[in-house]
């Protein structure tokens, strides 16, 4: 997979957000989305080899895996895997692991309405891999940035 | 495959399949799922190993259909779920035969565009004598030959022999016909064993395609 160019991205992005400023950074959040299949450890192992000599040579990465979030084309609303936990529940125990979502995604809509207004006219919503959290010491900049 | 519903595609790539030395026929039609239903294979659920979906295996014929994953349930899709979802059915299937069977869902969709997508193949374009039929299904061969390919036409349906006389109940027809034959409702659900003479045409039309 491709946790190494992950890790690479990341640091890449928080030295273009410290742009020079003579920063220490102790922590940063990364949101995944559990689709993507990274793998944690590996993410974990990539980027505190690359952080060596930089701003981020202290700091640890905490991934935090995002549950997949849909839309409803019928109410407009959003709701996320969670939201419809005894849905997926029910089909897991009727097929098992092997699941049909489990196997090809792309059957969620036949398998999860909306919570809501019980439509299965609903998208999967992309996800970004997105940096949530950093904490960081020095120069009086930004701290605990959003 | 056909731009026309309830021609009778799944019945003629079923006995398609069966015709042929080693095949594998593959159900892309997500929302009926009509193949189980002929093969006598409701309700049953296709093993997922590390080669993909393990078909079904009727004599001759491998068979993979998404009621092998969903069983017995309502298919509701939006479009493009469809289209990944048939994607998915054809990538996943562990194929093992030379000659391989698409039976499609009626249409000018997803099923025409994404069978363009995954491979070349020699279309088999299915409608009645009926001229409303022949008229929907004449905008799919159109596409067909705008695209470059030379459709093979089955006219299912077309003639019945009485005492020895060929009887057209719906009139005149262009293309190869297939007869009439009501007994082939018995053997629905176990069309393997069909002999009839719809099976003995559609092994006529294949002998003189390959």
């Amino acid at each position: 997979m491709h946790e190494w160019s992950v890790a690479e991205a990341v640091i890449k992005t928080v030295m273009d957000w410290a742009d020079g400023r003579k920063v220490k950074v102790k922590r940063v959040v990364l949101g995944v989305p559990a689709v993507s299949f990274l793998d944690s450890d590996l993410l974990k192992e990539a980027f505190d080899t690359l952080k060596r000599d930089s701003i981020l040579e202290d700091a640890t990465l905490v991934v935090r895996f995002k549950s997949p979030t849909f839309h409803c084309n019928s109410c407009n609303r959003d709701f996320s895997l969670d939201d419809v936990k005894d849905q997926l529940d029910r089909v897991r125990a009727e097929f098992g692991e092997d699941y049909p979502m489990h196997l090809i995604p792309a059957l969620a809509p036949a398998f999860i309405s909306c919570p809501y207004c019980g439509s299965h006219d609903i998208s999967a919503k992309a996800q970004d891999i997105t940096i949530d959290q950093l904490e960081v010491e020095g120069d009086g900049g930004p701290q605990g940035s959003g | 495959m056909s731009a026309k519903g309830g021609v009778g595609k799944s019945v003629i790539s079923s006995l398609m399949a069966l015709s042929l030395p080693r095949a594998t026929l593959i159900d892309l039609d997500v929302h009926a799922m009509a193949i189980p239903k002929l093969f006598g294979l409701e309700g049953r659920l296709h093993e997922v190993t590390s080669k993909g979906i393990e078909p079904f295996r009727v004599k001759n014929v491998a068979i993979v259909s998404l009621s092998g994953i969903v069983r017995d349930r309502f298919v509701v899709l939006p479009g493009g779920n469809v289209a990944s979802t048939m994607e998915s059915i054809i990538a996943f299937s562990d194929i093992d035969t030379d000659y391989v069977v698409f039976d499609l869902p009626p249409g000018l969709g997803d099923e025409v565009l994404v069978l363009e997508r995954v491979t070349d193949f020699v279309p088999v374009v299915v409608t009645t004598p009926s001229r409303v039929s022949r008229k929907v299904v004449d905008y799919l061969l159109k596409y067909l030959e705008e695209r470059g390919k030379k459709a093979k036409v089955l006219v299912n349906m077309a003639y019945m022999e009485c005492d020895g006389k060929t009887v057209k109940p719906f009139g005149d027809y262009e293309g190869f016909g297939l007869p009439l034959d009501p007994d082939l409702e018995n053997y629905v659900g176990r069309i393997q064993d069909y002999e009839g003479p719809v099976r003995a045409k559609v092994g006529e039309f294949l002998s003189a395609l390959f």
